[in-house]
């Protein structure tokens, strides 16, 4: 034990409530948990790569435009069809005069998700190529406010929602588009798991 | 040593921006839930829906399971949102059930985006019924309370940060 323990002990601050925590030397599978919270602060056992991350941001980059030009289904009724794309109902809310709502739609289904996915890309690409890119601190903290913005996969359980509730009405077809969707909702959630935010902010100050 | 850390200044506006926020929602959340947020035309047949309505008629549809799911997303969430909001804020400051507290802010954080569902069923659902008379929906005034709900509450919780239930008059022990 006394040979692990290193000579200046380290203050980190609690991800949670911010309270001051000694870092100790972890034995193997150990976690360190918050003295007051008990939260974790830090594991022994953690990603050593920012890879999967980039991978995932990259595909979901690439998702993000598919799911966006390719309808996601049709509906009829008597003959009478109507296809949607996830912006169609930004229009068509915003042409009924609600546009606020519109808005609303627009930037936590669209805007949000893509924004989220393209700094998480931006920051863990600088990290993976270890290039110190400008504004990558202010990118960091726009990743973690627009976090609670990805959406994409509260949308996708919308679309589903409707797609059941539509079936009594007429007749509901998928389109390719729904697919995208539902990969890009996984893509999504994974890439804000991995993303791990203390590892890109200690690898951001070897660059630094 | 034994002395609490100051609290920042920028933590005394997110507290103050957290309460207006809560009331605010607090006092929308009122019509949000009376007043209907789409009508829905089936064959000519024109029909208000409230959030509790859609609800309703997706229970009569024979989809209880899709019914509990938007009943829990878009009523319950909101509500519990609102009142473990209101709890962190009443309890501001003293060093009671601070556990429960981050417990609590935690799962709340967690769930509350799924609120969102109602509001993009209501964009999905005006988008794909465009069909006349044979089926269409049009958005209705309490879209906009609802949706004003589901904004406020997301940048309270925004705004009371997690560390906010850890800052008391009292020192630290240590
Ligand atoms: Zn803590």
């Amino acid at each position: 034990m006394t040979e692990l323990s290193s000579p200046t002990p380290r203050w980190i601050s609690c991800p949670e409530c911010e309270a001051a925590c000694r870092e100790v030397p972890l034995p193997p599978r150990a976690v360190l948990h918050c003295r007051r919270c008990g939260v974790v602060v830090r594991k022994s056992t953690r990603p050593t790569s920012l890879q999967p991350a980039w991978a995932l941001a990259t595909a979901g980059l690439l998702l993000m435009v598919m799911a966006n030009v390719t309808p996601i289904m049709s509906f009829d009724v008597a003959g009478n069809t109507q296809t949607n794309l996830i912006g169609t109902g930004v229009i068509t809310l915003y042409k009924q005069g609600y546009w606020p709502v519109a808005g609303l739609v627009f930037f936590s289904a669209i805007a949000a998700p893509a924004l989220y996915l393209a700094t998480v890309w931006y920051v863990v690409a600088a990290c993976c190529l270890a290039r110190p890119w400008p504004g990558l601190h202010r990118m960091l903290t726009w990743a973690e406010i627009l976090e609670s913005w990805n959406l994409v996969p509260v949308f996708a359980l919308a679309t589903l929602v409707s797609v059941v509730k539509l079936d009594t009405l007429g007749t509901v077809t998928w389109h390719h588009g729904a697919i995208w969707l539902a990969v890009l909702s996984i893509c999504a959630f994974l890439t804000s798991q991995l993303f791990d935010h203390r590892m890109v902010e200690e690898r951001l100050e070897e660059l630094a | 040593m034994n002395s609490p850390p100051p609290i920042p200044s920028s933590d005394h506006l997110r507290l103050q921006t957290c309460r207006a926020l809560v009331i605010a929602g607090i006092i929308l959340y009122v019509p949000a839930n009376v007043i209907p947020v789409m009508t829905m035309t089936v064959v000519g047949r024109v029909e208000p829906l409230t959030v509790l309505g859609g609800v309703e008629e997706l229970y009569h549809s024979g989809l209880p399971v899709i019914a509990g799911i938007v009943f829990l997303a878009s009523i319950v969430v909101p509500f519990c949102k609102l009142a473990t909001l209101s709890w962190l804020l009443i309890m501001h400051g003293s060093t009671e059930c601070q556990q429960q507290r981050a417990t609590a802010r935690r799962i709340v954080h967690l769930i509350g985006s799924w609120s969102m569902v109602d509001i993009f069923l209501l964009s999905v659902l005006a988008a794909v019924g465009q069909l006349g008379v044979l089926a269409s929906v049009v958005a209705k005034p309490g879209a906009f309370f609802f949706a004003a709900v589901l904004v406020c509450t997301i940048f309270a919780s925004e705004s009371y940060k997690p560390r906010m239930i850890w800052q008391t008059r009292e020192p630290l022990e240590t």
